[in-house]
């Protein structure tokens, strides 16, 4: 590359942030100028524009849509942008770096992990669903299970106290309910259908229906209210001893294991399957609406409600953002690689559309920007083993748990 | 000049004879006049008469034309002539030799006039005339004869008669067609019209117009002369000219669209010269020979040499070549040839031309410049290589002259022509078919591994657990669970995806072959640890499954059937005790010597185990639903070192040391048998078609047998440095591994096809070396994920590893 450092750029800065706003003139740069420089030069300018920013902030640059990770020049040869032309660079307050919080020590792995407000709720291979408190308190560990917990989640991660479900290889998922006035927790009604192990369940958002999917290929759609006056419905034996729940619906399509569910609405279900498919349900007419056809076996899945695009990992290294309304081209928009191994979750921030989190067989969990495929924003290390389930459902908290038998929780700075 | 204009000049010429005739009153005749006329040039002047003279300048000219002709006629006859032509000489000569005939005729042509003649010259002249056609001869005569009698009318006679004579003579001579009176040539005589004269004669003179009369005059003319109606006139000269009564007769023949020619007899009778009608008999007295009416065979091979040639388009029809030709464009050639080029020699294909003399350069010159020239160490250098001249840079040594005058003769000329020439005679002159093979070529092209996705290429998980060699594994029908069995005494269920061991079973002894069952509706995994062969539900999946697995092996079925004591010696089925059950063994199966391989069938009710210490006892196959085994084979046939059941037919694959024997076990005989060529075969594994067959050996090789092609391999693969000890094909993709004690597991691409024309296509697509390897063994197990196209393979390092696409 026969750049001479002497070269100039066009840009012009611009922001969406109105309280680091400069003066929108065209600025004159090295071509090789990376963020650092950028951000320098920003807090000049902000400095001369309001004598009181005395404490410079951290800015990362959107050029082109992508974040700047490499000198500006070569982020625009990469996209053969021209170098003619003023350079619109956006910037934006950069994303804190997390803060290692806490470190939940099970006795196995941790396959399932949710959040809701200071309530982190865990599910081992050791057959336990435990619920500890963001402190790092263990609030209770029940063994109703008797194979390995794949998955849980709260029915309702505002209210905590309205119970959550978790499935598991012993073919079953329960749900939970928390006695009002006590802390006292007890399954409430086991979910009884699966053939095979169950490896994933979604909630709805409006919490009335639960979607369970594991390795006997079908979904499963559940009430979740616990009124008794519905069908089917029977007192197992033993006075105290939950519900025995049928499911409502079985919806047969996939040809293999179905490893993660979502939810888009109250009435669309998002199953991503080892038949290297992602379907979308109809939850009212019981069909299929319409299908992502991939090239590897999904190993997990996300949806965005901010941007309306699904993340999804499969059996490599990669994790891949699909647009399931893009009718043109190809469904997959964006590959993001960073990771060593196969990604074993990943999950959309709840409160930012660009900012995701993963977690892979390489013991990293990873932060991201969408607008950066090649890089994380951030590597939060602390696993010793494979990463199996990652969280983001509290702001605050990004949770994750791995093959160490551990759950690390990550203090977000940025809410 | 048209032939009008002919008429019109003799016509005017005769007048002029007439009147000059009339005045000199010369008794000469005309005919030697014109004969004179045309040798004018030689005659001499004679006694030209004055008063022809004085009238006018071309009838003077004739006057004394004729009057020469007089002189040469008269010296003609005593041959003194220098110069006379050809045609006087003819005549001369004919006049001696047919004198007798002539006057025969002369006599009978005079008696029709009634005149004689007796003269000599006459004779001559009619003579002269007799050469000519017969038609006239009889007018000439009358005309020489009546020459002296009656002057007016022989004299137009005569005329008429010598005009046709001169006409033929002097057919040839043009200056004849010319008027010679007037020089102006062929001018429109208009332009004349304002001189007094009208043009020029042969002197530079002019011609005087003659005088013309006003009306009166020509009226009075009319009235008075008689001849006024026949009088015309002659445009080129201007005068007046009376036409004889001849001229009238021609005139009114031509007018009356008569033949000009009064003696010409129209309805003379017709002689046929040639016949025109056709002769009904030949010619040839003699028959046609048969020949003549056989086909020629000379004939036949010419046409059919053409019909050839046009069929293989050699030579083209004239259609054809026409629309060549309209097709062609202009073809553009080197006016000069290079000299590179090869010329084309008609004759010899692809001829070699001779290789073109060097030019000569400095050092031949016979000035060359000094630097060109031997120094003393060069003459030295020279003068050592005697012995071997052709080791000289130059074959001469270069030499100076003054001029090129001194330049002696070269001495080896001849020398180096003669064997320029032998180089060139024994050269061998045409191009060589040299077949060049690039070693390159001969590899078979093969399908780039880009375009066949998906194969397993990375690794993804490495299943830690076991502490010694893995030694085989297997998966569940839904690749949820892989099964490994290890030197470390377990079986170990893992989970695929996430690597996390579920189940260990402890056993007695190493675990040489575990499997999983093929059928669904059993959880049970067949386990070989040292001599026991054991059957054992995991207890993982589907609890209904397992627990109906329970029941159903819980009920022995009861038999009555005594079991030969040859099969109770080699093995001996056994329900286990209750600590045994609680790790999940169902069933046990006691061998009589180590078991190293066991193998189910596809159904999951048969397999068979494998004792390659056992002799011709060394392959039981035993079936769960009765309880019950069987030896197949009563003889050894060599040390067993692998079984397989074919996945649709009952056919087993028995491989020993060498060979591979398929039997079929319902008839229970011998199918085939392979001849893998090599010395000892370590395992094999059959297509899911059923029709291919891989076989791994101990000398590295491994061996594609395509079953319905032949009873040896396909395919030799050398792929591994070191013995094979697994292969397995993919049941889904067309994908075959194999891991060898090198520690490298290698992936291939194995498609057959259902055509039958169309071979298996086998590509090795890419090596994975991850294990470690421990006490010189590296890889044992290789198996494939049931759906996806992930490879699993256990190593002697303890570990196994998924690789995924």
């Amino acid at each position: 590359m026969e750049v001479s450092s002497e070269c100039q750029l066009q840009i012009r800065l611009i922001t969406k942030q109105g309280l680091y706003a400069v003066p929108d003139v065209p600025l004159s740069v090295p071509q090789t100028i990376d963020t650092k420089s950028l951000n320098d030069l920003v807090n000049q300018l902000l400095k001369e524009a309001n004598p009181e920013f005395l404490k410079p902030k951290d800015f990362d640059f959107i050029v082109i849509g992508e974040l700047l990770r490499v000198p500006l020049i070569e982020h625009l040869q990469e996209r053969s942008v021209s170098t003619e032309v003023t350079v619109e660079i956006e910037y934006i307050e950069r994303t804190p770096a997390p803060e290692p919080e806490d470190s939940l020590l099970h006795d196995d792995w941790v396959c399932g992990v949710q959040t809701a407000d200071k309530w982190i709720l865990t599910g081992c291979y050791d057959h336990s669903v435990n619920i500890w408190t963001t402190h790092g308190k263990i609030v209770t560990s029940l063994k109703q299970h008797t194979n390995f917990v794949k998955a849980v989640a709260w029915i309702d991660k505002s209210d905590p106290s309205k119970g959550f479900v978790s499935v598991s290889h012993d073919l079953t998922g329960i749900i939970w309910s928390i006695e009002p006035g006590t802390d006292k927790i007890v399954p409430e009604a086991i979910l009884r259908g699966h053939e095979r192990g169950v490896d994933s369940v979604g909630v709805s958002p409006n919490a009335s229906r639960l979607a369970t999917g594991g390795w006997d290929t079908n979904l499963k759609l559940w009430s979740a209210s616990l009124e008794e006056d519905e069908p089917a419905l029977k007192r197992s034996r033993g006075g105290n001893a939950a519900l025995v729940k049928t499911p409502l619906h079985t919806l047969k399509g996939h040809k293999e294991a179905i490893s993660s569910i979502n939810w888009l609405d109250n009435h669309v279900v998002c199953t991503a399957s080892m038949d290297h498919t992602i379907k979308f349900w109809d939850a009212e007419l019981m069909g299929i609406k319409s299908e992502i056809v991939g090239q590897k076996a999904f190993l997990s899945s996300s949806w965005s409600h901010l941007s309306n695009a699904l993340l999804a990992t499969s059996a490599d290294r990669h994790i891949r953002l699909y647009d399931p309304r893009s009718s043109e081209g190809a469904v997959c928009k964006t590959t993001f690689t960073s990771h060593q191994l196969w990604v074993g979750s990943v999950t959309w921030c709840g409160y930012d559309q660009h900012l995701f989190l993963s977690g892979g067989y390489d013991a990293a969990v990873k932060l991201w920007d969408a607008r950066s495929p090649r890089a994380p924003l951030y590597n939060l290390q602390g696993h010793q083993g494979q990463v199996l389930s990652v969280d983001w459902s509290n702001d605050k908290y990004m949770v994750s748990g791995g093959s160490d038998n551990s759950v690390h929780i990550f203090k977000n700075k940025h809410v | 000049m048209g032939n009008k204009q002919k008429t019109e000049k003799n016509l005017k010429r005769r007048i002029v004879k007439e009147t000059a005739k009339l005045e000199s009153e010369s008794d000469q005749s005309d005919e030697e006049d014109f004969l004179n006329v045309v040798n004018n040039e030689e005659a001499d002047s004679s006694d030209g008469d004055e008063e022809i003279e004085d009238s006018e300048d071309e009838n003077n000219e004739f006057t004394e034309e004729e009057s020469e002709a007089d002189s040469d006629v008269l010296s003609a006859g005593g041959g003194e002539e220098e110069d006379a032509d050809e045609e006087s000489e003819d005549i001369d000569d004919s006049e001696d030799e047919e004198i007798d005939e002539e006057s025969e005729k002369d006599e009978s042509a005079s008696d029709q006039e009634d005149e004689s003649s007796g003269e000599e010259e006459l004779q001559n002249e009619s003579d002269k005339v007799k050469t000519k056609p017969k038609k006239g001869s009889a007018i000439e005569k009358t005309s020489d004869s009546s020459v002296e009698k009656t002057l007016n009318k022989s004299k137009t006679t005569i005329d008429s008669a010598s005009i046709a004579n001169v006409f033929h003579e002097y057919d040839h001579d043009t200056s004849d067609e010319e008027d010679i009176r007037n020089t102006v040539g062929n001018v429109p005589m208009n332009w004349y019209d304002e001189y007094k004269h009208l043009g020029y004669d042969w002197d530079g003179n002019q011609i005087i117009k003659p005088e013309t009369g006003d009306q009166l005059d020509a009226f009075l003319k009319k009235m008075e002369d008689p001849d006024f109606w026949r009088t015309v006139k002659d445009p080129q000269t201007g005068q007046n000219v009376v036409l004889s009564d001849q001229d009238i007769e021609l005139i009114k023949r031509i007018k009356a669209q008569k033949i000009p020619d009064v003696t010409f007899d129209e309805y003379a009778p017709w002689i046929e010269w040639f016949t025109s009608e056709v002769e009904q008999m030949p010619l040839r007295k003699f028959p046609e020979h048969k020949r003549s009416f056989l086909p020629s065979r000379h004939e036949a091979k010419q046409v059919s040499k053409l019909v050839h040639a046009l069929k293989m388009g050699w030579i083209k029809t004239r259609a054809e070549q026409a629309a060549l030709r309209a097709k062609k464009e202009p073809e553009f050639y080197m006016l000069w040839q290079t000299d590179d080029g090869a010329e084309d020699m008609r004759r010899i294909h692809k001829h070699i031309s001779a290789p073109k003399r060097l030019l000569p350069g400095h050092a031949e010159s016979y000035n060359p410049p000094p630097e060109y020239l031997f120094d003393a160490k060069e003459i030295k250098q020279w003068n050592k290589l005697k012995n071997a001249p052709w080791k000289r840079k130059l074959h001469f040594v270069p030499q100076k002259f003054d001029s090129l005058r001194k330049v002696p003769a070269y001495p080896r000329f001849i020398k180096e022509r003669f064997l320029r020439c032998l180089d060139l005679y024994l050269c061998p002159r045409a191009i060589k078919m040299k077949l060049n093979i690039e070693p390159e070529s001969l590899v078979p092209k093969l399908p780039s591994p880009k375009d066949l996705q998906p194969f397993p290429n990375v690794l993804a998980i490495e299943y830690k657990g076991h502490t010694d060699m893995v030694r085989s594994i297997s998966t569940d029908k839904s690749g949820q669970f892989l099964l490994s069995g290890s030197d470390d005494c377990t079986v170990k269920v893992w989970e695929v995806n996430t690597g996390r061991c579920v189940k260990t079973i402890v056993t007695d002894s190493v675990v040489r072959s575990v499997e999983w069952c093929p059928n669904a509706a059993l959880s049970l995994v067949l386990v070989a640890s040292g001599q026991e062969v054991m059957l054992i539900n995991p207890n993982v999946g589907d609890f209904v499954v397992s627990s109906k697995t329970d029941s159903v092996l819980r009920e022995v079925p009861k038999s009555d059937a005594a079991v030969p004591e040859r099969v109770r010696t080699t093995v001996q089925w056994a329900e286990p005790d209750e600590a045994r059950y609680d790790r999940g063994v169902r069933i046990s199966l006691q061998h009589f010597k180590e078991v190293t391989q066991v193998t189910w069938h596809g159904k999951g009710d048969y397999f068979a185990s494998v004792m390659p210490d056992g002799q011709n006892r060394s392959v039981i196959i035993s079936q769960i639903s009765r309880r019950r085994s069987q030896l197949p084979f009563t003889k050894s046939k060599g040390l067993v070192q692998c079984v397989l059941f074919h996945p649709t037919k009952p056919c087993l694959f028995v491989a020993t040391q060498r060979h591979v024997r398929i039997y079929d076990l319902v008839k229970q005989t011998l199918l085939k048998k392979l001849l893998t060529n090599s010395k000892w075969i370590s395992t094999m594994a059959v297509h899911p078609g059923g029709d291919n067959l891989l076989v791994g050996t101990y000398d590295r090789k491994m061996l594609w047998f395509d079953l319905d092609l032949s009873t040896k391999p396909y395919q030799t693969l050398r792929l591994h440095g070191t013995a094979v000890r697994g292969v397995a094909f993919h049941r889904r993709y067309p994908l075959f591994a194999s891991g060898s004690d090198d520690r490298s597991l290698i992936v291939s691409h194995g498609m057959v096809y259902n055509d039958l024309l169309q071979n298996p296509l086998i590509v090795p697509l890419k090596r994975l070396q991850d294990h470690d390897d421990f006490n010189d063994f590296g890889i044992f197990g290789v198996h494939f994920h049931p759906l996806q196209p992930w490879l699993f393979s256990s190593g002697a390092d303890g570990t196994i590893k998924l690789y995924s696409n």
